[in-house]
């Protein structure tokens, strides 16, 4: 006789596994995923999805804050009046700005 | 920890950040016909975001302003090569990103190719999260703590976390980059974002645990 429960929960588990493999296509693809049936009824993909797309939003707060050192610049002018001659240039494209 | 009970907005609707930058057209012109003043102008302009670039994925000061230093050598010596075919930034970019890329394989890549390199090793890869119990993340994640996350990422999914989420580089952008497939880069920041969520429960239950 099959065990009702433990056939319920592999098939969260699979339905689980299914939904996180399409996830990241589902994610770039704009897709509503509030309207997805899995996430409805599964917290913990439900959970998941918070999570990233919180993860993703805090990512902003890591713009850059700090510039380097002014003697990154003192360093670049040094080096290009020293080796000048060996810096020199890749030949030139005509030039087409967007 | 705290950051406020802002809601989370989709994930795909993401803020570009490489605006055209007011006078950079006209300094990169003159800077390609040896204007040492548009050069610095460039400079000045871009250093910010390459510094940052090099730093987050060095996470050494020193390092990072010498691989900054190369590549704003390298964009002395390739601007004339600048066709316009993509945003300036991203074409400084992806220069920056090449430098650091050769450094880290002089330090210890060397056998690896570009793609290869993106590929982390299978132990630092997220694990799926199939019936792991929950716990949200929501309003509790502060900078130093993400900072501190994303130091922890594998190098390949640093860098391509830190193009698309934090810098808002397109997938197509980052591929072009990187060199490497644009599933490639999808995948990657899928895997990026899933190991960060790991790495910060991680220290969520340390922190409940003290």
């Amino acid at each position: 006789m099959t065990d009702k429960r433990s056939f319920t929960k592999d098939t969260t588990k699979m339905d689980c596994a299914h939904f996180q493999e399409r996830l990241p296509e589902l994610f770039e693809s704009g897709a509503d995923l509030g309207a997805d049936e899995h996430l409805r009824s599964c917290s913990n993909c439900a959970a998941l999805v918070r999570d990233l797309e919180y993860i993703a939003q805090q990512a902003k707060l890591l713009l850059p804050l700090h510039d380097p050192s002014p003697t990154v610049w003192t360093n670049i002018q040094s080096a290009i009046q020293r080796d000048g001659v060996n810096l020199e240039r890749e030949n030139k494209s005509p030039v087409k700005h967007p | 920890m705290s950051t406020g009970d802002t809601e989370p907005i989709p994930i795909n609707q993401h803020m570009r950040r490489n605006p055209p930058i007011e006078g950079e057209a006209e300094a990169i012109t003159k800077a390609q016909n040896g204007d040492s003043e548009a050069f610095e102008l460039l400079y000045s302009l871009h250093k910010r975001r390459v510094y940052s670039l090099c730093l987050r994925m060095l996470g050494n000061i020193a390092e990072a302003e010498d691989l900054t230093q190369e590549a704003f050598l390298q964009l002395y010596r390739k601007i004339g090569t600048f066709r316009g075919d993509s945003a300036f930034s991203t074409w400084l970019h992806r220069l920056a990103v090449n430098v650091v890329l050769m450094h880290l394989r002089k330090k210890g890549l060397t056998q690896i190719s570009l793609e290869e390199s993106l590929e982390p090793v299978q132990d630092d890869g997220p694990r799926k999260d199939v019936g792991a119990r929950d716990l949200t993340l929501a309003g509790s994640i502060d900078r130093v703590t993400l900072e501190r996350a994303v130091e922890n990422l594998p190098p390949g999914y640093r860098l391509v976390f830190v193009l698309h989420d934090v810098e808002g580089y397109e997938h197509n952008e980052i591929a072009d980059m990187l060199a490497c497939s644009i599933g490639n880069s999808k995948s990657q920041l899928h895997k990026a974002r899933m190991k960060l969520r790991e790495l910060l429960r991680t220290g969520e239950r340390k922190e409940q645990a003290v």
